[in-house]
């Protein structure tokens, strides 16, 4: 059977949970049963903008099997959201987009949970919706929250639809616009689009007494935890969130979503309550989705290429509430710049309410969109004054001890050779037959500096144990942990196992959110085997009666350096009694400043990035003019993440984010009917890229070791390969069309219709 | 109205009654509990449910379970050989094939399906051999070369 060799002699890493995953006996939420489980269903809205004048959920109460009803009248009115408190679990006076929760039912079946929730009764006002987001800022529109000015909420800019309000302003960028040898300008628009994991979530509540243990498909199993708390107005120790093995997130399972709507039912069935999405449910109902964004950009330019200002205009669809999205105008303004150095920018970035479902982080929020709007205007910018668009970036990009367009100070960088291997892994400048054409485009990413905690216990037998509250959303920053860990204690990866996903077991830790997995937890865990270390060598001192500069720990022993013999193994010492316990979290990187925070509006403390994701991506396209049709060839994919911890895990996040990125580059697009409402919920009309659409796509990582970063000078991996993929897609297809398709997704229609615009 | 069936997953004969509507996929889950096949979508749109039924890839959630009466099912559970993997769950891992793992289960049997009808595929042939089932994380590279490798190294799926 085993015919074929295993590569593990050769040092290849097998993710702890593979086994489980390639075997099926692992499980995820939907597997597990409990005994005595009802079934949970939602009522969702009827209207996507209307107020609620009567909801009578009697009849649903009386149907046999139904074990609870809940609406708004049963839970505390608690309004939660994480920058803005705009959101209520259940809609009481007005719903908002058609995902909005009207009614929760527990039942004995699923299908008599759907039964129940039709029949509750609401009647409505409909109040006019607002799906073309841009003119939800127009005076006199119709307000989407009337009451806005009494939620809790940072200081972020709000004023009635506007939900946030960032500036970046640097320079003066009238007057050196004036001074331009070439003045560029553009409009792009891209359409929503979704995470669309495969597994769509699932969740299990049961009490015990006054406790609740939740079994959630989340991405960040302390957010659900302290939603549920929040909500159900309980003490955070009454709350346990497990998170069984997770079948993808993307950013969408991040947030607080519906644990608090399962745990309250469940209260009030006096049953283990289960919920099970379905495919058309993970579409509309989180408030999660990738954000539709209107960018309007000017560049003025020399003829060598310096950049002299831009300017640009941001329109952000942040949907119906406000969810984690809180930072997007900051985060959009700062990828409306991109990582270029220009000394006059003047940015001004919207998020805007609308009826629309709402948007909260995916993968690299703002980024894609952005990146692609700006990387087409660059390659314009190039055209206009003569110049090879690779040139252009050449002469532009961020580099080390300059200041970037924000005045921040730039460490140790790669972007630029990232340009120079992308360019040459695609062949830039190669002879193309008239239907294919290169593009190019650059973006960045910032790491996030965040608290992150970890034990690391060792146990009798020599095996190690790392307790922590990082999540494993499938990219395998948690099961690459116990690499960290060996390396400090002298021991294999495969020696430990991992505590994880429960927060009643590991620290606090932000989640699978923000690629922030290795570069925080990996240095909380490096913390913990630190201190444990320190232990072994206390034991060893005494044991071995060597003094500690004498001694090493290397495969499993702790040795007197340069006397083999004179050695005790890890397990001898763990096995002993004493507790080898570490705990760490370590102190956490900060960005260095840039030198306008101070003046611009609605700061977050983004206008500096820490330890920034550097990333060049080249796509090779073949257009088929009769129709439209592109079809990515060949990608290339160069990153400066720092230094690589785990390559196969990397590797495996470009790969995957890449397709991610041509998918929304070519086909994956949201789109609404006039009053809000998702036209294409599924996946066949909302298309995934499938192995056969996949390019061959390489790989440089330009392991520029970082100061002030992750573990080992690492940084983030996970969200940078979704930034400028469509960018270089849309440059490649505009090279073979001659103009720049200013819709994202680039479908077949829209790119067909704008060869024609240009009488090709 | 409940029928009588038999179904025989991974060797093993089940007698279940199962209703009209059943789909296979949720008797072989509910019913006998063997939840490696997941459900993506009920619409036969992600391969996440593939099961082979007389050999032949099928989506089992859209698939009744009164259709598979007598037959011979094959689930992810059924790959490998007691606590051994089969070649091709082993290179999975290998290979970078395997992230969250949602897909896996339908993809391992898209792909076994795929080496049982044509042993030695080119790359294209086995992108084009697993575009039923839907990744959204691996970019299906360490598939493709894990699949590839499999045919290579001549192995008995
Ligand atoms: S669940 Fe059967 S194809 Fe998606
Ligand atoms: S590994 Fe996550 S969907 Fe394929």
């Amino acid at each position: 059977m085993a015919a074929v060799e295993s590569k593990q002699a050769q040092q290849v890493f097998i993710r702890p949970d593979g086994k489980e995953k390639v075997t099926g006996v692992g499980r995820y939420t939907a597997d597990l049963n409990l005994t005595g489980q009802v079934h949970a269903k939602f009522r969702y809205a009827d209207h996507t903008h209307a107020r609620i004048t009567r909801i009578d959920a009697s009849k649903a109460r009386a149907l046999a099997g139904v074990f609870a009803v809940l609406t708004h009248a049963d839970v505390p009115e608690v309004r939660y959201g994480g920058m803005v408190q705009d959101r209520l679990m259940f809609a009481k006076d007005a719903v908002r987009f058609e995902g909005d929760i009207i009614a929760g039912v527990a039942a004995l079946t699923p299908e008599i949970a759907a039964q129940a929730a039709a029949l509750v009764e609401v009647d409505y006002e409909p109040l006019p919706a607002i799906t073309d987001y841009e003119s939800a800022m127009a005076p006199g529109a119709q307000l989407i929250h009337s009451d806005w000015e009494s939620y809790g909420a940072e200081d972020m800019g709000r004023d009635g639809n506007v939900l946030g309000h960032s500036t970046v302003i640097r320079g003066d960028a009238d007057a050196a616009m004036a001074t331009a040898d070439a003045v560029v300008s553009g409009r792009y628009v891209a359409d929503a689009s979704q995470g669309a994991p495969i597994e769509p979530r699932a969740i299990i509540a049961q009490w015990q007494g006054d406790k609740v243990t939740v079994w959630t498909s989340t991405q960040v199993p302390f957010a659900a935890r302290t939603g549920v708390a929040t909500v159900l107005e309980l003490p955070e120790s009454h709350v346990r969130v497990v998170v069984p093995l997770l079948g993808g997130g993307f950013g969408s399972k991040c947030d607080f979503h519906f644990e608090g709507h399962v745990a309250a039912l469940a209260r009030a069935a006096r049953r283990p309550v289960k919920l099970v999405f379905s495919r058309h449910e993970e579409f509309i109902a989180p408030d999660h989705r990738r954000e539709g964004m209107a960018v309007e950009l000017e560049t003025g330019v020399r003829k060598d290429g310096t950049i002299v200002a831009r300017r640009a205009r941001l329109v952000i669809d942040g949907g119906a509430y406000c969810g984690e999205g809180g930072f997007f105008a900051q985060m959009a303004a700062m990828h409306a710049i991109g990582p270029y150095q220009m000394e006059n920018v003047s940015i001004d970035s919207y998020l805007v309410y609308s009826n629309n479902q709402p948007s909260s982080s995916i993968r690299a929020p703002t980024a894609p969109q952005a990146c692609w709007a700006v990387e087409q205007h660059m390659d314009e910018v190039a055209a206009a004054i003569g110049m090879d668009p690779v040139e252009l970036r050449r002469r532009t990009l961020i580099e080390r001890g300059k200041a970037s367009a924000t005045g921040q100070i730039m460490d140790e960088i790669g972007i630029r050779e990232t340009l120079e291997a992308a360019a040459e892994m695609i062949g830039y400048g190669q002879d193309l037959p008239d239907d294919e054409a290169i593009g190019v485009a650059c973006g960045w990413w910032p790491s996030f500096g965040v608290n992150s905690g970890a034990y690391v216990k060792l146990n009798g037998d020599g095996s190690g144990t790392i307790i922590t509250g990082a999540m494993e959303s499938g990219t395998g920053a948690v099961m690459g942990l116990p690499i960290l860990a060996a390396e400090v204690l002298g021991m294999k990866p495969e020696d430990f196992s991992i505590l994880y996903q429960d927060t009643d077991a590991g620290p606090w830790d932000m989640g699978s959110s923000g690629s922030q997995t290795t570069f925080n937890n990996g240095r909380a865990v490096i913390c913990a085997a630190t201190e444990v270390r320190e232990q072994l060598l206390d034991m060893a001192e005494k044991e071995l009666e060597a003094s500690r500069g004498d001694l090493e720990i290397a495969d499993g022993v702790v040795r007197v350096i340069g006397s083999p013999d004179k050695s005790i193994s890890i397990a001898d010492l763990a096995g002993s009694g004493t507790p080898l316990l570490g705990k760490g979290s370590g102190d956490v990187p900060e960005a260095g400043p840039s030198d306008i925070a101070s003046h611009c509006i609605g700061d977050l403390g983004l206008t500096a990035f820490l330890a920034p994701q550097l990333i060049t991506h080249a796509a090779h396209v073949k257009v088929d003019r009769d129709t439209g049709v592109v079809r990515v060839l060949r990608f290339a994919a160069a990153h400066d993440s720092g230094k690589i911890v785990n390559r196969i895990g990397a590797d495996g996040q470009v790969y995957g984010g890449v397709m991610m990125g041509i998918g929304q580059a070519l086909t994956e697009g949201t789109t609404f009917d006039s009053e809000g409402r998702q036209i294409n919920p599924h996946l066949l009309d909302y298309k995934l890229m499938t192995a056969s659409d996949g390019p061959e796509i390489m790989i440089h990582w330009e392991e520029v070791v970082t100061p002030n970063a992750g573990p080992k000078g690492s940084k983030g991996v996970g969200e940078p390969p979704s930034v400028p993929t469509s960018g270089a897609v849309g440059n490649a297809i505009a090279a073979v069309i001659g103009r720049h398709v200013n819709q994202l997704p680039m479908t077949a229609e829209r790119v067909w219709a704008t060869s024609q615009e240009n009488g090709q | 109205m409940k029928h009588p069936i038999t179904l025989n997953v991974n060797g093993t004969p089940y007698s279940v009654d199962v209703a009209t509507a059943q789909s296979l996929l949720y008797a072989v889950r509910d019913q006998l509990g063997l939840t490696g096949s997941k459900e993506g979508c009920d619409d036969s749109e992600c391969g996440a449910c593939m099961m082979l039924v007389d050999g032949r890839p099928t989506n089992s959630c859209s698939y009744l379970a009164v259709q598979a009466d007598g037959a011979e099912i094959t689930t992810v559970e059924g790959l490998g050989e007691g606590d051994e993997l089969s070649p091709l769950q082993q290179v999975f891992l290998e290979e970078g094939g395997v992230q969250c793992g949602f897909c896996t289960p339908g993809m391992l049997i898209a792909a076994t399906a795929l080496l049982q009808a044509n042993p030695s595929p080119t790359a294209e042939e086995i992108r084009i051999g697993v575009s039923g089932n839907l990744c959204r994380c691996t970019g299906y590279d360490g598939i493709v070369r894990a699949v590839l490798r499999v045919s290579r190294e001549g192995a008995s799926v």
